[in-house]
C-alpha cells in the first residue's frame, strides 16, 4: 500500500525529470541561437556589405545579392573564400579586402587576370571607400559602408 | 554585449552543464530507488548509481579544468543516456549491472582523456594507416578466432576474447575507419572542392583516387556481411562512409550512386544470404511467424504497445519476454517502462546529440580533417541509432546493433564515449585560430 504510493510518486518524479531535462536543453539551444543571431546582426551592422552589380548598357544595376563586409574578406573562385566568385576569369584566391586603422584596403593577390577598382587595374594595395566598384572577371561588386 | 559575453563565455556554460548533470543524476537516483524498493530489503544494489555519480562528477570537474570552452550539452546528454542505460540494464539483467557500471567508469575516463588531452586526436591524425590496418587485422582475426560470449552454437561470432573479457573489433574499426576516411578525404579536399566549383570537371570526380575508396569500403562491408553475417555493422560502415563522402564533396551524385549500390547489394544479399532473406521476410510479415523467427520483433512490438503514454514504471512492466532485451532490443524495454514519454525523450536526446556533433563540424569547415572527423563520428552515432530504433519499431528490417550509450555492451559504450570525447575536444577548438 504505502510502497505502492512511493513507487507512483517516483514514477511521476522520473517523468517530470525527463521533461525538465528536455526543457533545459531546449532553453539552452534557444538562448544560444539568440546569441548567435545577435552577434550576426552586430557584425553585419558595424561594417557594411559588398553589393553584386550587373552591367546593363554600361550602367551599374544592383542584382539584389549582397555579401557582408568582414575585417578580412577574401574573394576568389575557391569556395573557401568569404566571397566565392563564380567566374572563369577569377583565380582561386583573387583579391582581399582588409580593414587597417579605420580604412579599407583592396589588394590583388597576384591573380592571373587582375582586379579593377572603378575600371582601373589595381597594381598595389588601394584604399577603397563607399561607392567604389571592384571588378573581378565579369563580376562587379560595389562597396557599401555603414557609418557608425 | 557580445564582447562581454566572449570575455567569460565558459562561466554560464559550466553552470548549464552542472544543472543538466544534476537533473540527470536525480533521474537515475529516482529510478534506481524505485527498483530497489521493488526488490525489497536484502537484494538492494546501490553500486551503479554511486558509480554513475562518480563518473559524472569526475568527468565534469576534469573537463571544466582542462577544457573550459567545450560544448556544454554533449557531456550531460551522454551521461543522461548512459544513466538511462544503467537503469534499464540494472532492471533487465541485474547480473550485468555492476559489469556495465565498471565499463561506464572506464568509458568516462576514456572520454575525459580523449577530450582533455590531445593524445587521442593526435593518434588518430598521425597514425591513421597503422590504426586502419590494425583495425582491419583485428576484424580479420575475429573472422578466424571469433567467439560469441553467450556460447550459443550458430550465433554470430563477432567477439574476440581474452582473459574473460570480450570485445567486438567492428566497434574499434568504426572510430579508426572514420579517422582514416576523414584524413583521406581531407587530403583530396582541394580536388573535391574544385570539382564542385567547376561543373566542367565532371571527369576528375570519377578519378580512381575518389572512386577507389568507395569500392574498397564496399568490399569491406560485403566481407563483413558474408563472413560474419553482421548486417548491422556492414550497413553502418557503408552509410557513414557514403554520407561522409557527400559531406566532403557536396555532390548529390554520391548519394544517388551509393543508393544504387546499396539497393543492388540489398537485392543480391536478399537472394544469396539466408540471414538477410530472413530479416526482410520477418520485417514484411512478422505476425505469421510470431512464434518462430519473428518472436523477437513481435515481442518488442507488444512491449512497446504495453507502455502506453507514460509507461508501466521501472521494474513494473514485463519486457523480459523480448529476447536480448538488454542489448539490441533495449528500446522496447524503455518504451514499455517509460512509455511514449521516455521513448520520445531518447529519440530527442539522440537528435540533439547529432545536431551538436554536426555543429562542431560546421564551425571547423576551414580545417577539413577536423570538420570531417567530427561529422563522421557524429554520423556513426546517428546512423547506428537510426538503424536500431527503426529496427525495433519495425520501420526497417531489424539489424543486430546496439543503441549507443543505452544498450548493454562494454566495447560499444567505450567506443561511443571515446567518439564523444573527440567531439568535445574539437568543440573547444577556436575556428579562427591560426
Amino acid at each position: 500500500m504505502d510502497a505502492e504510493l512511493i513507487l507512483f510518486g517516483l514514477r511521476v518524479a522520473s517523468a517530470v525529470l525527463i521533461v525538465v531535462f528536455a526543457c533545459v536543453i531546449g532553453w539552452l539551444l534557444v538562448r544560444e541561437l539568440r546569441a548567435a543571431a545577435a552577434e550576426h546582426q552586430v557584425q553585419r551592422r558595424s561594417f557594411g556589405s559588398l553589393v553584386v552589380m550587373f552591367d546593363v548598357d554600361s550602367k551599374m544595376v544592383p542584382t539584389g545579392k549582397r555579401f557582408p563586409l568582414l575585417p578580412t574578406t577574401s574573394l576568389g573562385r575557391s569556395p573557401t573564400n568569404t566571397i566565392p566568385v563564380d567566374d572563369n576569369f577569377a583565380s582561386s584566391v583573387h583579391a582581399t579586402i582588409t580593414r587597417r586603422s579605420d580604412q579599407w584596403w583592396l589588394e590583388d593577390r597576384r591573380s592571373r587576370n587582375g582586379t579593377t577598382l572603378n575600371g582601373i587595374p589595381v597594381e598595389k594595395p588601394a584604399i577603397i571607400t563607399h561607392g567604389d566598384i571592384i571588378g573581378i572577371g565579369k563580376m562587379r561588386y560595389m562597396i557599401e559602408l555603414m557609418e557608425n | 554585449m557580445s564582447s562581454h559575453r566572449s570575455l567569460n563565455p565558459s562561466r554560464h556554460e559550466a553552470v548549464a552543464e552542472r544543472i543538466l548533470l544534476v537533473i540527470a543524476g536525480l533521474f537515475v537516483v529516482v529510478n534506481l530507488a524505485a527498483l530497489n524498493i521493488l526488490r525489497g530489503v536484502g537484494s538492494q544494489d546501490w553500486t551503479p548509481i554511486l558509480v554513475w555519480i562518480a563518473a559524472a562528477a569526475g568527468g565534469h570537474l576534469v573537463l571544466e579544468r582542462r577544457l573550459p570552452n567545450h560544448d556544454p550539452l554533449l557531456f550531460p546528454l551522454v551521461m543522461m543516456l548512459s544513466g538511462f542505460g544503467i537503469a534499464v540494464i540494472d532492471r533487465l539483467a541485474p547480473v550485468f549491472a555492476d559489469r556495465q557500471a565498471a565499463w561506464l567508469l572506464l568509458s568516462t575516463a576514456a572520454l575525459v582523456f580523449s577530450a582533455a588531452w590531445p593524445t587521442v586526436l593526435r593518434l588518430l591524425r598521425d597514425y591513421r594507416y597503422l590504426l586502419f590496418f590494425g583495425g582491419l587485422g583485428l576484424l580479420l582475426a575475429s573472422f578466424v578466432f571469433g567467439v560469441n560470449p553467450s556460447g550459443q552454437p550458430g550465433a554470430p561470432t563477432l567477439w574476440l576474447g581474452a582473459f574473460g573479457l570480450y570485445f567486438q573489433p567492428a566497434e574499434i574499426l568504426k572510430i579508426v575507419l572514420v579517422a582514416f576516411l576523414a584524413s583521406y578525404l581531407a587530403e583530396q579536399f582541394p580536388l573535391l572542392s574544385s570539382a564542385r566549383a567547376n561543373r566542367a570537371l565532371e571527369g576528375s570526380f570519377l578519378s580512381p583516387r575518389l572512386i577507389g575508396p568507395v569500392l574498397l569500403m564496399w568490399g569491406i562491408c560485403l566481407l563483413v556481411l558474408i563472413w560474419q553475417r553482421d548486417l548491422g555493422a556492414a550497413l553502418v560502415f557503408f552509410l557513414v562512409f557514403l554520407l561522409l563522402l557527400y559531406a566532403a564533396s557536396g555532390r548529390l551524385l554520391v548519394l544517388v550512386a551509393g543508393g544504387v549500390l546499396i539497393v543492388a547489394a540489398g537485392v543480391l544479399a536478399y537472394s544469396t544470404f539466408p540471414v538477410v532473406t530472413q530479416r526482410v521476410d520477418i520485417w514484411i510479415d512478422p505476425w505469421s511467424r510470431a512464434e518462430g523467427s519473428a518472436y523477437q520483433i513481435v515481442q518488442s512490438l507488444i512491449a512497446v504497445s504495453a507502455g502506453g503514454a507514460f509507461g508501466q514504471g521501472i521494474g513494473q512492466g514485463s519486457p523480459a519476454y523480448v529476447p536480448v532485451v538488454h542489448s539490441d532490443a533495449v528500446y522496447a524495454a524503455v518504451a514499455e517502462e517509460w512509455g511514449l514519454l521516455g521513448a520520445a525523450f531518447i529519440v530527442l536526446m539522440l537528435l540533439v546529440l547529432v545536431a551538436r556533433g554536426l555543429r562542431v563540424g560546421i564551425r571547423l569547415t576551414d580545417r577539413p580533417f577536423s570538420a570531417l572527423l567530427s561529422t563522421g563520428l557524429t554520423l556513426v552515432i546517428g546512423v547506428q541509432s537510426l538503424l536500431i530504433l527503426g529496427g525495433v519499431m519495425r520501420l526497417i528490417p531489424l539489424t543486430g546493433i546496439t543503441l549507443p550509450f543505452v544498450s548493454y555492451g562494454g566495447s560499444s559504450l567505450l567506443v561511443s564515449f571515446v567518439m564523444v570525447g573527440v567531439l568535445l575536444r574539437l568543440s573547444a577548438e577556436d575556428p579562427y585560430a591560426i
